[in-house]
């Protein structure tokens, strides 16, 4: 059950040294398409405009272009809708999510203008208003104003067929609070001939129903102090559509029309970006790519250890299972090995997060080395003190887990601490299983402040200083004095020509405030 | 549905908030057990809002009391409740889902919490909000229970841009959800500005303890701090918990009493427990059971006393949680304690209260080493000396001897004797120090074990 590269493979308890990260940088050849992050407005070039034949099953090259022209419909901030005539109505909150829908940026329609669909929406809501059906129409499953626009354009289309084209094609932008600045990012929305009707295919009601955007945060939208985050947002958008863009170009492949996506990115490294919008599949490596990536980031690690691009690698790979919902040994083993890695590094939130992974993933069943990770999990909950999680987990071991030699030995861990013996803690310490010893390393520090205290009160006038070292299991007798000294106990050191002795009757309570603070609750929130 | 509204009327004439509430139960009465069906059948959904509004009218005609805006209030709260009511009986009758239910139910919630805010329904009315209250949340956690019975629907649309699983939250999505409209009746209940006797501020306790629950079921219950700031910010303006009905006082002492006790602060825990336990009425046996599960394991830490058989009479449960630990701790067996812990571990651990009883491995130490104390008998009587003082200077070795014993003959090395008498001492267990280099536990003369008259 050992980890498989080599330079994990410290005997316990001792400090590994490693080569000194390198900075921070990715290779000068990557094997992915770079993509400048942050890029000035007046750079952006449009996307070529998607072949047409996918115009159909609405591409998610399509996708990601038609947001393009988003932009500018955003910029102008939903009109409040539910504009009260005279006196105070009480607008439903089907209505409300009903038109938060036909506003989110998702549901954009390039060829459906911002002024349209005000007005449909307008004419929908009004009629249903007059004719008093607001409360009894399924809102939730009304076509979008976008999809009604549509609908009317096709009957309109039936009854003169030829001209419709040209007003299918050519968005219609009346609304003047657009800024000049603004306005650059239409010239290519003309030039965007395709009308992606992509909603139809979007897998139904799945995602907008279930993201709930509160109307404060609408509100807030329409607030002109609020100019500022609206630039900001307008920025990270554009910012997502260049990473799409460029995903585009390497592969573009239609969606499947439900279910979790599958990836059809063949790159092996992608730098880890959080998402905020659903995935695009083109930017998703699927599990055969992600096997080659993990091969690669094993052999990276052990020539380079530079764990910031490690774990950022790693984050984008959790990531790629994630969205495309695979859940199996492979995707255990890419948590283990990351969770080790980031043990290693002394990374315990990024820990933390693969560790809780691994208990669901081990709790459906898969095979992994769930006996190891069982064990850490007892022993990084001793070190958070997290009193809920350590029940948690004694509630979820069975009777033959707590014979498996590393849990045993956490448990045991675990009571000795309880019950203050630390003579036995110490035994335990010296003796653990797998990479347990990079989390004991954690908290050995104010174990052995408590004992240290332990002893003052307890022993008089004096023991020797090699019962120090003996019990609270240091190296040596030096490492022990430099304990007692770093924390102001030098002077109760006292050489004795055959042995140095610790005079704990004069120590009166000098460790306690040190043991204290020691045990104030741990940050375990700090991340690399 | 006449009936339904034959009650409503009567008890706007009484303003008996209990008897308006039971209107909106969801829970066929004993007198009526057809209930649910007659008012599900009574009307449909194209004219269930007309004929609430009729039957209001022409039951309530009589009282001037309610006003246009309460009648329109109250029609979308009946037409929210017919329509839940109807997805309960599909429920019985197989051909719908708890989720459904919980769903319609959540409607009925928000048209209530609107009557509150839009259409001005009075704070006699708030037994209603415990009613939907209480049935949000047990109607949540049947719509968990059925979704995960129906395990691995690829629900999570959520998820989808998540950077990891987090099948924990599913699990429990809809308890969690049911969590906000709680809390949105605790607001509701907490920012009401009207005089104190008519104020929705009654309600405040009734909600919290259901937001109790909550939080304990999602294994969350250190967010019920949360709302105890919040209540303590405004606790000039709230009534005093005693002017409140004796139930709602008694599960708020005790989910407090609690809450303390899973932060280790045993001495705060044990107080409200004790006023819990002193509340409760004397016939509420699962509640007494209750309360008592956690004061024990409290009081065995904080004064190490344990339970008399007298008052677990009445708790079998108890008896077997409790009295072989209890022996084992009189009699100083460690051995006999750890089986005992771990032959009751799921059940401690389920409780909660494992990693707490362990420590009464402490007193039980103690016993043990009392009794070697003791066994070493009295000095010899020095001169002047009239009354005789016991042997305080004890060998470790002695100590060691019993320890090897008390644990089932397995060698106990002397450092880790020494350890345990070291902690003994730091914890205020035994009064005296270890003279390492002469192998002995000098003992103070006056009280060498704190509290047991020696």
């Amino acid at each position: 059950m050992m980890p498989s590269w080599s330079s994990a493979q410290h005997p316990p308890g001792v400090v590994p040294q490693h080569p000194p990260p390198a900075s921070y940088a990715y290779p000068p050849n990557p094997a992915f398409i770079p993509v400048q992050v942050r890029q000035g407005f007046g750079h952006y070039t449009p996307p070529p405009p998607p072949p047409p034949a996918y115009n159909m099953y609405a591409s998610n090259a399509a996708q990601a272009q038609a947001s393009a022209p988003g932009t500018t419909t955003n910029a102008s901030p939903p009109a409040p809708v539910e504009q009260p005539k005279g006196g105070k109505t009480e607008w439903p909150e089907s209505v409300r999510r009903y038109v938060q829908r036909s506003f989110h940026p998702e549901n954009e329609d390039a060829s459906v203008s911002r002024a349209e669909l005000e007005a449909k929406l307008k004419d929908t809501i009004g009629s249903a208003k007059e004719n008093n059906s607001l409360y009894t129409i399924d809102w939730d499953n009304m076509p979008l104003p976008q999809a009604l626009v549509r609908a009317d354009r096709e009957a309109q289309l039936k009854l003169h067929h030829h001209a419709a084209s040209l007003s299918l094609t050519t968005p219609v932008y009346t609304d003047d609070k657009f800024n000049p600045r603004k306005r650059k990012s239409n010239d290519f929305a003309n030039n965007d001939t395709s009308t992606p009707p992509w909603h139809s295919t979007n897998s139904g009601r799945s995602l907008e129903d279930r993201i709930s955007y509160s109307p404060d945060k609408r509100v807030a939208l329409d607030d002109p102090k609020s100019s500022k985050f609206q630039k900001e947002a307008n920025k990270r958008k554009r910012r997502f559509e260049n990473e799409y863009k460029a995903a585009n170009i390497s592969s573009p492949s239609p969606t499947p029309p439900t279910g979790p996506i599958v990836g059809t990115s063949e790159v092996l490294e992608k730098k880890y970006l959080r998402l905020t919008a659903p995935p695009v599949a083109s930017n998703v490596r699927p599990e055969r790519v992600l096997r080659q990536t993990l091969d690669l980031l094993k052999k990276k690690w052990r020539k380079e250890s530079n764990y910031s691009y490690i774990c950022d690698q790693f984050k984008s790979m959790r990531q790629d299972l994630t969205v495309q919902r695979i859940k199996n040994e492979f995707t255990v083993s890419v948590y283990e090995i990351h969770a080790r890695i980031a043990l290693e590094k002394g990374d315990i939130g990024e820990y933390n997060q693969c560790q809780t992974q691994l208990r669901s993933l081990y709790a459906m069943g898969l095979k992994g080395n769930h006996i190891e990770f069982k064990a850490y999990r007892i022993l990084y909950f001793i070190h958070t003190a997290n009193r809920t999680g350590l029940n948690d987990t004694l509630a979820d071991l069975t009777a033959a887990e707590k014979e498996e030699k590393p849990i045993k030995h956490a448990l045991d861990v675990r009571s000795t601490l309880a019950l203050g013996n630390y003579h036995k803690f110490f035994q335990l310490y010296l003796d653990t299983p797998n990479m347990g010893a990079y989390l004991m390393d954690m908290f050995v520090t104010r174990e052995r402040l408590a004992a240290l205290c332990n002893i003052c009160r307890g022993y008089k006038p004096d023991v020797k200083l090699r019962f120090i070292t003996e019990e609270l299991g240091f190296e040596s007798d030096a490492d022990a004095a430099q304990f007692i000294i770093d924390y102001q106990g030098q002077h109760l050191l006292e050489d004795r020509t055959e042995y140095i002795a610790f005079l704990t009757g004069k120590a009166g309570n000098l460790f306690e405030s040190s043991r204290a603070s020691a045990f104030q609750k741990v940050d375990i929130k700090g991340q690399i | 549905m006449n009936d339904l509204f034959k009650g409503f009327a009567k008890a706007h004439a009484e303003q008996n908030g209990y008897l308006l509430a039971a209107t909106l139960s969801p829970i066929a009465s004993s007198a009526n057990p057809q209930r649910l069906r007659l008012i599900s059948k009574s009307s449909n959904s194209s004219s269930v809002k007309g004929d609430i509004k009729h039957f209001i009218k022409s039951n309530s005609s009589h009282q001037r009391n309610l006003g246009h805006e309460e009648v329109k209030g109250w029609v979308e709260v009946y037409a929210a409740y017919w329509n839940a009511i109807g997805d309960f009986v599909a429920v019985e009758d197989g051909k719908s889902t708890w989720t459904k239910v919980y769903e319609s139910w959540k409607d009925l919630t928000s048209a209530l919490i609107r009557g509150y805010n839009n259409f001005g329904f009075e704070a006699w009315t708030i037994p209603c909000l415990y009613v939907v209250g209480k049935y949000l949340r047990l109607f949540a956690i049947r719509s968990d229970t059925e979704r995960s019975r129906s395990a691995n629907d690829n629900s999570g649309g959520a998820a989808l841009i998540q950077d990891d699983f987090d099948p924990e939250t599913e699990k429990q999505s809809q308890l969690r959800d049911c969590e906000q409209h709680l809390k949105r009746i605790f607001t509701l209940c907490l920012n009401d500005r009207a005089p104190l006797e008519e104020s929705r501020k009654w309600g405040i306790y009734f909600i919290i303890n259901l937001l109790f629950k909550t939080y304990f079921k999602l294994n969350s219950a250190s967010l019920s701090r949360t709302i105890l700031k919040t209540l303590s910010a405004y606790k000039g303006d709230m009534p005093a918990l005693s002017a409140f009905p004796k139930s709602q006082r008694v599960t708020f002492k005790f989910y407090e009493g609690v809450l303390f006790f899973l932060e280790e602060n045993y001495i705060e825990a044990e107080k409200y427990l004790v006023e819990a336990w002193e509340l409760c009425h004397k016939d509420a046996n699962a509640n007494l059971e209750r309360i008592l599960t956690y004061l024990i394991p409290c009081r065995l830490l904080t004064s190490h006393l344990l339970p008399t058989k007298a008052i677990l009479e009445p708790f079998p449960r108890l008896q077997k949680l409790f009295l072989p630990l209890a022996q084992c701790i009189r009699k100083g067996d460690l051995r006999a304690f750890d089986i005992a812990l771990q032959e009751g571990e799921d059940e401690f651990v389920k409780r909660r209260i494992y990693l707490t009883l362990e420590r009464g491995r402490d007193i039980a130490l103690r016993n043990l080493l009392r009794k070697v104390f003791i066994a070493g008998g009295f000095d010899e009587l020095k001169e002047g000396e009239t009354t005789p003082v016991r042997r305080t200077r004890v060998p470790v070795a002695e100590f060691r001897a019993a320890l090897c014993m008390g644990s089932g003959g397995e060698l106990v090395d002397t450092d880790e004797v020494e350890c345990l008498l070291a902690n003994m001492i730091y914890k205020d267990l035994m009064k005296g120090y270890i003279a390492r280099d002469r192998g002995i536990v000098v003992l103070s003369k006056k009280g060498a074990f704190p509290g047991t008259g020696v």
